[in-house]
């Protein structure tokens, strides 16, 4: 990181955070709209090939419906943390991948390391999500899918840049 | 920007700046977002919905609807002045929070309205029509029996939900409501149970309704942000006042309802 880079390289290195800090934007923008659906109860606009409802009420839209999923049954009130969305979760990832990103678009370089760890679990997850919708629920929804496109996305342009290192001379 | 150096003191505030206004932003959003369907036309279905609960009946049950599984479940009195019909699938997370605000509402009334409980299970949801037939079969042991079938499967919707050995999970509440245990497994697996959420089913197509929770007050669709107690007391007390005239011969209310006489 010492040696100099040659301008060019450098400016392709900046515009992938930039990049990711939009897309990232996205993914909130998408997020906070799903959580505000959540609280409200209001049907989301749902494509005709989706069932945005039977995925957004399904018990993996919830943390409480995820970990009975996986661990013992535990009765979730709802309006409890258990009935957390996913999403708020999900908007809170993406703030934090879009605060990663633009720290290294202003040059902390460092930054750039945890948001590809941060974007692999997002990845991971997402297409666990997917998993879910295909298979346990049967259902998608197009918000849903969208957060599942920009999280890979991200993680996409995380790799990118693995790729693209600065030539050291 | 392009002259970033390699020496990377004196870091600049912007990065912090833009992080902080778009927190802001996300926040101003989410709380728009969540205010906004109250008194703004988020979407256009939920405000046609208020509109006709607020001024008159427009989404009402046309006569000619299919009826439903005969006798349908139902609490209070038959001939009470106010029919509360609700469409609800087992499944869906609203009808569970909807559950104790019936139950509250029944006990409230009691003999003064009629309550009647549709199976409307949507057909993603893997489980729900299968706990419909369970709470039907609990139902061929004695209505009662449905409807603590249906109190069990709506208390403990996450729990059974999320278990893949769901069908246990159900076993143990017909025992625990004293069913037969071996006859309500025969009646879940005959046409008898089915064929009535069948044609509670047919009726709810016949209605066009397509979202659960679905709640008709006399005939006329309540929009879910209504769907509350104090709403629907208001709703249920404008239509006892609207029948009182006519007929005061409302059958006394039991115990547990004589204390909203207003």
């Amino acid at each position: 990181m010492d040696e100099p880079v040659t301008a060019s390289v450098k400016r392709s290195i900046a515009k992938l955070p930039v990049a990711a800090a939009i897309v990232a934007l996205i993914g909130l923008a998408d997020a906070v709209y799903l959580t505000a659906h959540h609280y409200n109860v209001e049907p989301v606009p749902c494509g005709a090939a989706f069932d945005c409802e039977m995925v957004l009420t399904s018990p993996f839209a919830t943390l409480g419906g995820i970990i009975n999923w996986f661990g013992p049954e535990t009765m979730a009130p709802t309006g409890s943390v258990s009935d957390i969305p996913l999403a708020a979760f999900g908007a809170a990832a993406y703030f934090v991948a879009f605060a990663l990103a633009t720290f290294t678009a202003f040059g902390d370089r460092r930054m750039w390391k945890l948001f590809g760890a941060q974007v692999a679990l997002m990845a991971a997850f997402s297409g666990w999500l997917i998993y879910v919708q295909a298979a346990l629920i049967g259902a998608y929804c197009q918000f849903c899918l969208i957060s599942a496109a920009t999280t890979f996305t991200l993680f996409i342009i995380f790799v990118i840049s693995l790729f693209i290192r600065p030539k050291t001379t | 920007m392009n002259n970033t150096k390699n020496v990377p003191e004196k870091k600049s505030n912007t990065p912090i700046l833009i992080i902080g206004v778009v927190l802001v932003m996300a926040l101003l959003a989410g709380w728009y977002l969540l205010s906004s369907p109250k008194t703004a036309s988020n979407t256009n279905t939920n405000t046609a919905k208020a509109n006709t609960a607020n001024t008159g009946k427009q989404t009402t049950i046309p006569a000619n609807a299919p009826l439903g599984a005969n006798p349908p479940n139902q609490q209070g009195s038959p001939t009470a002045l106010v029919t509360l019909e609700e469409f609800a699938d087992f499944q869906c997370p609203q009808c569970g929070v909807v559950h104790p605000i019936m139950n509250e509402i029944k006990s409230t009334y009691g003999s003064r309205i009629r309550f009647i409980f549709r199976n409307l299970p949507l057909t993603m949801h893997d489980k729900s029509y299968d706990a419909a037939v369970a709470a039907e079969a609990a139902g061929m042991q004695g209505p009662n029996k449905f409807w603590e079938m249906q109190n069990l499967l709506f208390v403990n919707q996450k729990a059974w939900t999320a278990d893949p050995n769901y069908r246990a999970v159900w076993k143990d509440y017909a025992q625990k409501i004293g069913l037969d245990v071996a006859k309500w497994e025969n009646d879940m697996a005959g046409i008898a149970a089915k064929s009535r959420v069948d044609e509670d089913l047919r009726r709810s197509k016949g209605l066009g309704v397509a979202s659960t929770p679905t709640l008709y007050i006399n005939g006329v669709d309540v929009p879910f942000q209504q769907m509350n107690v104090a709403s629907l007391k208001q709703l249920i007390d404008a239509e006892l006042a609207k029948a009182a005239p006519q007929n005061q011969a409302a059958p006394a209310a039991p115990a547990n309802a004589g204390n909203t006489n207003k």
